[in-house]
């Protein structure tokens, strides 16, 4: 194999396909009134697939959730996934979609457009979200009021192509998002770089903020958006064992005496003043944090490339293992992302981990 | 794709330090991984589909026809398509004239190949498909316009060569095929942060770059046309002469061994 | 055309296929995973189609913005190289691709359940890049899956075949030397039901006959709809078992 570039070939092919037409070689003896009889394929797991215009129910009794459709008081389902019944809900789980948003949701999002007292976020949806100017803490202290001079410099706090953590404050009639980034741990991200995976590997759980050894911070976004950089002054406070009750939500935070070096009560008022804005890195990034950032992006991209839900433990038992290869730009390869996703499944089945 | 203030300022300072810091991890000469497909059209004389691993697609057919070179003398025509673009954009007319210059016969070209009798030539009809791309897409193409070229194969011929007397159209041999031994050139893509050159620079490399270099590569050795081209649109600067120097060295340097993957693998 | 034997009195076709048979039909899902939504890959005979649906997705311009539902947009791209022999214009602005996007959008508009996605735009891209007749059922059988694929809700699958009249006999799922020689008909069917979601009938063709030609139609489409579904099925299985196992 080349140093220089991997090309895998293959000729004739185009696509592979598995025959899948060698069951249907009978004659072409049709019966005309030939009737839908639900199949009952892919039952051995457990779970129920179905596709659309499948029937999935007969009894009218069921509540119709997403990827359902109701006619002649029967269920059938609109999309291709795997049936979900919880209490008298019955929906369908399509295999693959967009994101869609869940109140209470720790994502990361692109501004996409500055509007009228409103941010328009990409979040990876089906529609951006909206994070409201009412929504973000400005300079100058948590309880100031907002004025129109803040409506005619929105863009000077946030501007298109800007990323941000935030929380889903509440969903619109539509399905959209609204935002907020009222807390001290949301806000624009700055030091690090950015990568996406399927939002669907990203389990949604309490807390999305990891300290990652080698002086790395991960906020895995529910929507697959991620943010990775050097860990800062604030990640490290918040793990510190008397910490733990860094930034509850929009209060007065301050009245809490957060243990320690820096954090204090000036460090919050600080935060809270233009430098939460400031377009600028931490001038301190080492080499060796940027080398560890670029090796952490292409163990998460190996995981998603597996189809391996992403959590804190995988990615640092998968950043273990990844040591092996010396130059982290080995990882691109496909054989490496293979073999990088069975370590980590293979040391969880030795750790006999839950999941 | 828009990348915020901070993160172009953190790839920036990523990219210019020493060692350079690629965010994928990649050395500077360090291309991505690509899957090339060949022969899979039957109507056609060739093709090929390239899948960088970034999901960048491009796919080549390559169709001949016998036509009379006295009359006339564009032995090689190619033609793009980027999908969601209309024929006549910017975008398709640039990339357009841009290969059409990579395949100009005094260039890498060995035009005489295409020759069947004093009369008679095949014309090479080259088709590109651009189905996706993330980042400037022409070495992408070029790279599959040449695995397309090795995979072309024409129709014997059988009757003579010397035909000036004899008023008569060349014949073919009813199913014997002849491989075209055409190689065409490779054009590369040096994408210039300040000092540091990249090979195959990713969506969000060529969005902090300077500038960029186009360096095609035949036969063994660097040629016409290289030029600049802006990779985003935003930070274009100009560059040192030195560096396009650097740029050729790399690119000779490296070459051969992405030509070697892409013939044998 | 007169040499050739469009079907035979032993009842073969030109490719050995009875007057009932399809042509080879195998399809794949999610074959371009990073460009788009949803995608698939079929081949239809000598037919090659891929289908990038993506989306739902924010429009690009506030005209295209509808709030009670999501705008579907198709455009077919048929490339020059296609056909056998290499086409010297470009098929984007033919009246005869307009026409058949028109179609498309109509059939899927009312199949789609675009009322789940108000305010949002969904963008299907179709590339032929060989084409043998029939084409329009294969660009039918290639969005039903892209739409899947990408777990759009939709009330049904829409398959589609043509059925050529010979004579007295219909041909089903007819290849391009069979479309030159007869008149055919392009349907598209919901489901396994006999529901027509699109007829297409483009030339003369004998009032009487025209039942017979759309019950082998409605047969064919029934056949093929089970042939995607198996295919997603076997995807869908893979991708469960994957998700159980990590």
């Amino acid at each position: 194999m080349s140093e220089v570039i991997t090309v895998s070939t293959r000729r004739g092919g185009f696509q592979q396909f598995d025959s899948i037409a060698d069951e249907f070689e009978e004659d072409e003896d049709v019966d005309m009134s030939d009737v839908d009889e639900g199949e009952s394929g892919g039952e051995k797991s457990g779970l129920q697939i179905v596709t659309p215009g499948e029937l999935v129910s007969e009894d009218p009794a069921w509540m119709r959730g997403h990827g359902t459709y109701f006619l002649d008081n029967m269920t059938y389902s609109s999309v291709a996934g795997t049936v979900s019944k919880v209490n008298r809900l019955l929906s369908v789980l399509p295999l693959k979609g967009r994101y869609s948003p869940e109140t209470g949701d720790h994502i990361v999002g692109r501004i996409a457009e500055v509007g009228n007292k409103r941010w328009r976020v990409d979040i990876g949806g089906k529609q951006h979200a909206v994070l409201m100017l009412g929504s973000v803490n400005l300079p100058g202290g948590i309880l100031r009021r907002k004025s129109e001079s803040d409506e005619l410099q929105m863009r000077s706090f946030l501007k298109e192509g800007d990323l941000l953590n935030a929380e889903v404050q509440s969903l619109f009639q539509d399905g959209s998002a609204s935002l907020h980034t009222r807390s001290l741990k949301y806000g624009k991200l700055r030091d690090g770089v950015f990568c996406q995976v399927p939002s669907s590997l990203i389990v949604r759980s309490k807390n999305h903020t990891h300290n990652l050894p080698g002086n790395v911070t991960v906020v895995l976004g529910v929507n697959g958006y991620i943010w990775l950089r050097k860990t800062s002054k604030m990640d490290s406070a918040r793990d510190a064992p008397s910490g733990a009750s860094m930034g509850s939500t929009g209060g007065p935070t301050g009245a809490k005496s957060l243990k320690a070096d820096s954090v204090s009560i000036t460090r919050l008022e600080e935060e809270s003043s233009w430098q939460i804005y400031v377009d600028e890195n931490d001038p301190t990034i080492t080499n060796s944090v940027r080398q560890t950032i670029a090796r952490y992006a292409n163990v998460i991209k190996a995981l998603a490339y597996c189809e391996i839900g992403i959590t804190q433990e995988r990615i640092v038992s998968a950043y273990e293992a990844s040591m092996s290869y010396s130059n982290s730009g080995s990882l691109i390869e496909k054989e490496a992302m293979e073999s990088l996703g069975d370590d980590v499944l293979n040391a969880e089945k030795m750790r006999g981990s839950p999941l | 794709m828009g990348l915020s203030v901070t993160e172009k300022l953190y790839l920036y300072d990523s990219l210019t330090s020493n060692p350079v810091v690629r965010p994928d991890g990649r050395k500077p000469h360090q291309f991505r991984p690509i899957e090339v497909f060949t022969d899979f059209l039957p109507s056609a004389n060739g093709s090929s589909r390239i899948i960088a691993s970034d999901g960048s697609e491009c796919i080549v057919s390559i169709k001949a026809k016998v036509i009379d070179h006295t009359v006339e003398d564009e032995l090689i025509h190619v033609e793009i398509d980027i999908a969601g673009q209309r024929d006549d954009s910017p975008q398709v007319e640039t990339m357009t004239s841009l290969l059409n210059n990579v395949l100009e016969p005094r260039g890498g070209i060995d035009v005489s190949k295409l020759r069947l009798t004093k009369r008679y030539s095949f014309k090479i009809f080259i088709d590109v498909l651009l189905l996706s791309s993330a980042s400037h897409p022409v070495s992408l193409i070029s790279m599959a316009i040449h695995s397309a070229l090795n995979s072309t194969c024409l129709p014997k011929l059988v009757s003579s060569f010397d035909d000036l007397e004899v008023e008569e159209l060349p014949t073919f041999h009813d199913y014997d095929l002849v491989r075209l031994e055409l190689s065409a050139p490779v054009v590369f893509v040096a994408a210039i942060v300040g000092d540091s050159i990249l090979m195959d620079a990713a969506a969000a490399e060529s969005e902090v770059s300077n500038n960029g270099l186009i360096i095609t590569w035949s036969n063994g050795k660097a040629i016409s046309p290289i030029r600049t081209v802006a990779l985003n649109d935003s930070d274009v600067k100009g560059f040192d002469p030195k560096i396009l120097q650097k740029a050729i060295t790399m690119v000779e340097e490296y070459a051969p061994d992405v030509l070697r993957a892409l013939n044998n693998a | 055309m007169s040499r050739l034997e469009i079907y035979s009195p032993e009842g073969l076709r030109l490719d050995g296929r009875r007057w009932n048979e399809l042509r080879r039909f195998e399809c794949s899902i999610n074959t371009h995973s990073h460009a788009a939504d949803g995608s698939s890959y079929l081949e239809q005979g000598n037919n090659k189609v891929i289908t990038l649906v993506k989306g739902p997705q924010e429009p690009s311009s506030r005209s295209q913005v509808d709030t009670a539902k999501a705008l579907l947009r198709i455009s077919v791209n048929i490339t020059k190289f296609s056909k056998t022999e290499r086409s010297k214009t470009s098929h984007k602005n033919e009246r005869r691709v307009l026409e058949m996007q028109t179609a498309l959008v109509r059939t899927f508009n009312k199949n789609v359940m675009l009322n789940v996605y108000p305010r949002t735009l969904i963008n299907i891209e179709v590339h032929v890049l060989q084409q043998d007749g029939g084409i329009m059922g294969s660009l039918i059988n290639g969005i039903t899956l892209a739409l899947i694929d990408a777990g759009i809700a939709m009330y049904d699958y829409i398959s589609g075949v043509s059925v050529g009249l010979y004579d007295t006999t219909p041909l089903l799922d007819t290849n391009s030397l069979e479309e030159n020689a007869m008149s055919t008909v392009t349907l598209g069917v919901v489901g396994k039901t006999e529901k027509l979601s699109l007829l297409l009938v483009e030339d003369k063709i004998p009032l009487d006959r025209l039942e017979n030609v759309l019950a082998i139609g409605i047969a064919g489409t029934h056949r093929i709809r089970d042939l995607m579904d198996k295919e997603l099925r076997k995807r869908a299985e893979k991708r469960v078992a994957n998700a159980l196992s990590r």
